[in-house]
């Protein structure tokens, strides 16, 4: 996993409690917000379990010895999901998915790629659009294939892409 | 409902085409995957018979290197395979715009079919007809209107267009008199001598050319009135 450059919060104990007091407390969010999405998109993740979410380095600062309870964590994805940069998976609100981008912006990402590649009316597998060669260079590769379903979908509203179910997997065409 | 509408229209947009497309394409991506997995264990299978020969193990390390040699042998009918579909792929995509571009040749040929329906053989015929009926009338009312002048202002008309014409002659180019006045007027002897002009003094040529200038000049106003 690759490091990044951790804010000064990250070394603050009280930043790993959630603060009563309001204003401190929207600015401590905010500050989590930011963090989260760097950490996602520098290590390339997608999704998030509560449960087992202290044993990672986001929410478990070990060389201060502090960690930022399940509570805490549930806010700041709940904050993330205000901003359309977060949604949970099931209804315990355990299971979430992260998105560094929100799903419009990554669906406007792959339809900009779409149309400056010469794939408007063409099919493609989601494997070819997030493994292929052809976007080796693209911020959405790699990206997670749940992640991508959704922001095909935003296209699909937009009338601009279709998905197509294909045995376990799934295509897109793009309009 | 609205939910439901929108899902059943956008559907017709895919055509079978496109799934035969998609499916090729992703028995692709699994042959991709596949060559991954293989590439994977060979060089897990290298690493391993290197270290078996280190141990002395010769007869493992032979066992595993033959195992190394069918799958590279796997690898490259893959490959070949990898190159049909693809091959294929592309064929039917090229398809897919070969007939659009057909699409777009019919949806031309009927467009100019239409336009051309407009005008049938018998209509242009009308029409150049009565364009040069037209052209005629014009040229009899040119006549008409040109007959308002006798034979007498023609000839007026006519004469003073050349006396226009010679003056502005004289005006733009007086030097073609010039030739003529010589030739008559130098005797022979003139004639000789002038191709020695030129090695004389340039003062003495030019104050001859202006005497010979002077002389049609005046001739020109004589005749201008």
């Amino acid at each position: 996993m690759s490091e990044i450059e951790w804010p000064w919060q990250y070394s603050f104990p009280p930043f790993f409690t959630i603060q009563p007091h309001a204003e401190t407390k929207a600015r401590q969010l905010k500050a989590w917000h930011t963090l989260v999405l760097n950490y996602f998109k520098a290590n390339n993740l997608s999704s998030l379990d509560i449960r087992e979410a202290h044993q990672s380095s986001l929410f478990n600062n070990s060389s201060i010895d502090r960690k930022l309870p399940p509570e805490g964590i549930l806010l700041v994805l709940e904050d993330l999901q205000k901003s359309g940069n977060a949604t949970p998976l099931d209804k315990t609100r355990n299971r979430w998915l992260v998105y560094w981008h929100t799903l419009e912006e990554w669906a406007a990402i792959i339809y900009s790629w779409a149309q400056a590649n010469g794939f408007l009316n063409t099919v493609c597998t989601f494997f070819e659009l997030v493994s292929g060669d052809d976007t080796n260079e693209q911020e959405f590769h790699g990206l997670d294939e749940e992640v991508l379903l959704r922001a095909i979908q935003v296209l699909e509203t937009q009338k601009k892409a279709e998905v197509i179910p294909i045995d376990d997997s799934h295509g897109v065409k793009f309009f | 409902m609205g939910a439901l509408f929108g899902k059943q229209k956008p559907k017709s947009r895919v055509t079978d085409h496109d799934r035969a497309i998609l499916q090729l394409k992703q028995q692709r991506d699994k042959l991709k995957v596949y060559q991954k997995r293989i590439q994977g264990t060979l060089e897990k299978d290298t690493e391993l018979a290197r270290k078996l020969l280190r141990d002395g193990k010769k007869d493992r390390a032979r066992l595993i290197l033959r195992k190394k040699k069918y799958q590279e042998q796997l690898l490259s009918t893959t490959d070949n395979q990898l190159e049909n579909l693809e091959k294929l792929t592309q064929d039917l995509e090229f398809a897919g715009i070969e007939a659009q571009v057909i699409n777009g040749l019919k949806v031309g040929s009927e467009a100019l079919k239409k336009a051309n329906a407009v005008f049938s053989i018998d209509e242009i015929e009308r029409i150049m007809d009565e364009t040069r009926e037209g052209v005629e009338k014009q040229q009899e009312i040119d006549e008409m209107l040109s007959g308002v002048l006798s034979d007498q202002d023609e000839e007026d008309v006519l004469a003073e267009l050349d006396d226009i014409i010679k003056e502005q002659k004289k005006e733009t180019e007086p030097s073609p008199a010039v030739p003529d006045e010589e030739m008559d007027e130098l005797p022979d002897e003139e004639m000789e001598e002038l191709p020695d002009v030129p090695s004389e003094e340039p003062q003495e040529s030019t104050a001859a050319k202006k005497e010979r200038n002077k002389q049609p000049k005046e001739k020109v106003a004589i005749a201008a009135s």
